[in-house]
C-alpha cells in the first residue's frame, strides 16, 4: 500500500494505490472515488471478524461503527479518501510502535496495523477532544486526518498544546490538564483557559485550528434548528 | 469560433478565485453573489433565469449580466463555499455539472436544469440534478473542496456527493458499493459508475457531513 | 524574532521562534501551542474605554494575550485565528493599516490598536461604524476567512462589502447600489463599497457572510 497526500493542507486526499490483490482498511464513509473492480466487505473490526463491541467502542472514539476493507484486483487500483470536514491528512509508518489518535482522525491503515480503544484519563474531557482515543499499533501504514494543517512538534521536556489542537502523539509522551499562563486569571481571561503539556520525549503532531472556533463564529449566522 | 475571454484562477485549490478580463462592450454571465469586486466601468444587470426547475434545485432564481462598458474592465468573482474553481471552453459541446457548480459562462452557453429523477436523487443523500451546460464559449465552474479530473476509460467509480461535472458522452449508473451488507453498513451509500470515455472532475469533499457538523452551533428556534 | 506563516492560504498560522526577552502580542485565544517555558499574561486592550469600544465597535477581544520569553534560549509559539483561511504580515514604520473587524492576529510590541470612527455609509453596509487601525513601529499579523490578494487601486475600485478585508488609511470608501435598484435586490449583491484614491486593499476570495449562505440552502 502506497499512500499520496494531495491538496493539503486545507483540501486534503490520501490516494491510496494498492498491489495487486492487496487488502486494506479505511473508515467507513471516507471512499471519493476508486478503480472500477474494487471488492469491498464491511465488518466491525478487522477484515473478516469483528462484534458489535469493537464497533460501539469505536463510535464512541468518534469513529463510524463500520469499518470497510478494500481489495484489489489482480491487476492492483487505487482507492482515494478524503476526511469529512477542510483539513489535513497524514500518512505515518508504523515501525512495532503505537501512536495514541484523536478520536475522530483516524481514516485507514494497512493489514499490520490494529486500532483499538484507548483511555487516557478523565482529562480527557477538559481535553477538547473527545474522551475516547484511539490506540493504532503494529507495523504498516496508518492515514490520519486533522482540521487544519498538521505540525508535528518534537517535545523534549515540556511542551503546551491548547485544547482542541491534538492530532496525534507517540506512546511514550503524556498530557497533563493545565492553565496556560502562571495565574489562572490571566488564563481565562487571555481566552486559552485550560491547556494540554505534554511531557517526555517524543512527537505530537498539532492541528492548526480547532473545529469549534470556526463552529462559534459561523454558527449564529446559520436557520435555527428545531 | 467564439471569443475567448483572458482570464486567471487564484487561491486554488481551498478558495478558488476568478479574474476575468471583459473586452469592451462583452458580457459575461454570473451567478447571483458571486462578485467580489470589479472595476467601476463594469454595469450589472440582473435577469430572471429561465425554467421551473430553477425552484427545486436551490439556486437563486437570477443571473447577472456583467458589461465592460467603453472600456475593457476586470471583475473578480468569489463562489460562495469553500473550494475550488476550474474552467473549460466548450466548443459546441456538452457537460453535466452538480447544481450549484455553476459561476460564470460567456453568453453562447446555454444551461438547463435536468433533474436525475426520484430513485437517483432519493438514495444518494444528495440533490441530485445535474445542470447541462451546451454551446460555445467559456465556462467556470466550482466544488466543495479541492478538484482532480479523472480521464476515464472503462470503468470509474465516484461517491454521488464527490461529483463536480462530467462530459456529455459518458454512460453513467447509480449503483451500491460491495455486497448488500456494505449497501447499508458502509457509511458510502451510493456511488456513481461511470463508463465509456470522457472526463469526470471530482471535489474532495463532501457537503452532508460540514452541514452535520455545524448543526450544534446553530441557534435554536425559539417559540 | 524568527516567523513564518504556514499553510496558507486553507488553514494559515504563525511558526514563531522568539528570543531571549522577546514578545509577542496577540488576540485573545490565539495561541496553538507554545513552549511551557513561556510566560502567558492577559491585558485589556487598550485602556478601560477603548478595550470596551474594540470589543462592542469592531468585533474585537476585550484582553489581548502577550507572550514573553524570560528564558535564555529560543522557544517557540504557533499562533492562529478562530476560522480557516490566509494571513498577511504588514512592516509599519511609524505607519498605519485599517481593518476589517474582527482581522486582527497578533502584533510586536510597537504597535497600538485604536478604533476610529469610520462614517455612517459604514452602518448601511453591515460593517459597523468604527474601523479599527493598527499603528505605529513593527510587525502586525491579520488574517480572514478565505484567501486573501491585494489590488492596487487607481482611482477607484469596487468591492462587495464582505470581502474586503485591509485599505490604506488615506483611501475613502463610499456604500453605493450594486446595480440599479431592482438589481441590487435581486442579484444577491446587495450594497458594495466604492473605493476612491490611489492605494492598497487586500480582499479575501471568501467571507463567512457567504459560507453561511451557501450552508443555509441545505438546511
Amino acid at each position: 500500500m502506497n499512500v499520496k497526500i494531495e491538496m493539503g493542507p486545507g483540501s486534503a486526499i490520501a490516494k491510496v494505490a494498492l498491489a495487486p490483490n492487496e487488502t486494506f482498511t479505511a473508515e467507513g464513509g471516507s471512499m471519493v472515488a476508486m478503480s472500477g473492480n474494487m471488492s469491498i466487505e464491511t465488518t466491525t473490526h478487522k477484515k473478516g471478524k469483528g462484534s458489535i463491541a469493537s464497533g460501539l467502542k469505536r463510535m464512541f472514539s468518534g469513529e463510524g461503527f463500520f469499518m470497510n476493507h478494500y481489495t484489489a484486483s489482480a491487476n492492483g487500483g487505487e482507492v482515494i479518501l478524503s476526511s469529512s470536514l477542510p483539513g489535513d491528512m497524514m500518512v505515518k509508518e508504523l515501525q512495532n510502535e503505537k501512536l495514541v489518535v484523536q478520536g475522530g482522525s483516524y481514516v485507514a491503515s494497512s493489514t499490520g496495523v490494529d486500532i483499538d480503544f484507548e483511555w487516557q484519563g478523565m482529562k480527557s474531557v477538559f481535553s477538547g477532544e473527545s474522551i475516547f482515543w484511539l490506540g493504532v499499533r503494529g507495523t504498516g501504514s496508518v492515514v490520519l486526518n486533522s482540521f487544519g494543517a498538521i505540525y508535528p512538534i518534537e517535545v523534549d521536556g515540556e511542551y503546551v498544546v491548547d485544547t482542541g489542537h491534538i492530532v496525534a502523539f507517540t506512546e511514550n509522551l503524556s498530557f497533563t490538564i493545565s492553565k496556560a499562563g502562571k495565574s489562572i486569571l490571566s488564563s481565562f481571561l487571555g481566552g486559552e483557559g485550560l491547556v494540554c503539556k505534554f511531557k517526555g520525549t517524543g512527537t505530537v503532531w498539532c492541528q492548526s485550528h480547532n473545529p469549534q472556533g470556526f463552529g462559534q463564529a459561523v454558527g449564529p449566522k446559520l436557520k435555527p434548528r428545531s | 469560433m467564439s471569443m475567448k475571454f483572458e482570464f486567471s484562477l487564484d487561491k486554488k485549490p481551498d478558495y478558488g478565485f476568478i479574474t476575468v478580463k471583459i473586452p469592451a462592450g462583452q458580457t459575461l454571465k454570473v451567478e447571483a453573489s458571486a462578485m467580489a469586486s470589479m472595476d467601476t466601468n463594469v454595469i450589472m444587470k440582473t435577469k430572471m433565469k429561465g425554467g421551473l426547475g430553477r425552484l427545486l434545485t436551490g439556486e437563486s432564481l437570477f443571473i447577472n449580466e456583467f458589461t465592460a462598458e467603453k472600456a475593457p474592465g476586470e471583475i473578480c468573482l468569489a463562489p460562495s463555499s469553500p473550494g475550488d474553481v476550474d474552467h473549460i471552453y466548450l466548443d459546441n459541446d456538452t457537460i453535466f455539472m452538480q447544481n450549484s457548480a455553476f459561476v460564470a459562462s460567456a453568453m453562447g452557453i446555454e444551461t438547463a436544469t435536468k433533474w436525475q429523477g426520484l430513485t437517483k436523487g432519493f438514495f444518494s443523500g444528495e440533490k441530485l440534478f445535474l445542470i447541462k451546460c451546451s454551446g460555445t464559449g467559456d465556462l467556470w465552474f466550482n466544488s466543495y473542496g479541492g478538484i482532480f479530473s479523472v480521464d476515464v476509460d472503462g470503468d470509474y467509480v465516484v461517491d454521488t456527493g464527490h461529483i463536480v461535472a462530467f462530459t456529455g458522452g459518458l454512460e453513467y449508473k447509480i449503483s451500491k458499493v460491495g455486497g448488500y451488507k456494505s449497501l447499508f453498513l458502509s457509511g458510502e451509500g451510493l456511488v456513481c459508475k461511470f463508463s465509456g470515455k470522457g472526463k469526470i472532475w471530482v471535489q474532495t469533499r463532501k457537503v452532508s457531513p460540514m452541514v452535520s457538523f455545524f448543526w450544534p452551533f446553530r441557534p435554536q428556534k425559539s417559540n | 524574532m524568527k516567523w513564518s506563516i504556514e499553510g496558507a492560504p486553507a488553514f494559515a498560522h504563525i511558526q514563531m521562534e522568539l528570543a531571549p526577552g522577546e514578545s509577542i502580542v496577540t488576540e485573545s485565544g490565539a495561541m496553538a501551542s507554545m513552549s511551557a517555558e513561556l510566560d502567558m499574561k492577559a491585558n485589556m486592550n487598550g485602556n478601560l474605554f477603548s478595550a470596551l469600544a474594540k470589543k462592542f465597535l469592531s468585533g474585537e477581544s476585550f484582553f489581548i494575550s502577550t507572550f514573553t520569553n524570560g528564558t535564555t534560549s529560543p522557544k517557540k509559539i504557533t499562533i492562529t485565528q478562530g476560522t480557516p483561511g490566509d494571513m498577511r504580515a504588514v512592516d509599519l514604520k511609524d505607519g498605519s493599516v485599517c481593518l476589517q473587524p474582527g482581522a486582527y492576529i497578533a502584533s510586536t510590541e510597537g504597535i497600538k490598536l485604536r478604533t476610529r470612527f469610520a462614517g455612517f455609509g459604514s452602518l448601511i453596509a453591515r460593517e459597523g461604524l468604527f474601523r479599527l487601525e493598527a499603528e505605529g513601529t513593527g510587525t502586525v499579523w491579520y488574517g480572514a476567512y478565505g484567501g486573501m490578494i491585494e489590488k492596487e487601486v487607481k482611482g477607484s475600485y469596487i468591492v462587495d462589502t464582505a470581502h474586503l478585508v485591509s485599505y490604506d488609511r488615506h483611501l475613502k470608501l463610499k456604500t453605493q447600489l450594486s446595480g440599479d435598484l431592482i438589481s441590487s435586490l435581486t442579484s444577491g449583491e446587495g450594497f458594495v463599497t466604492r473605493i476612491e484614491g490611489n492605494g492598497k486593499i487586500v480582499i479575501q476570495t471568501r467571507s463567512v457572510h457567504g459560507l453561511a449562505g451557501w450552508i443555509n440552502r441545505y438546511l
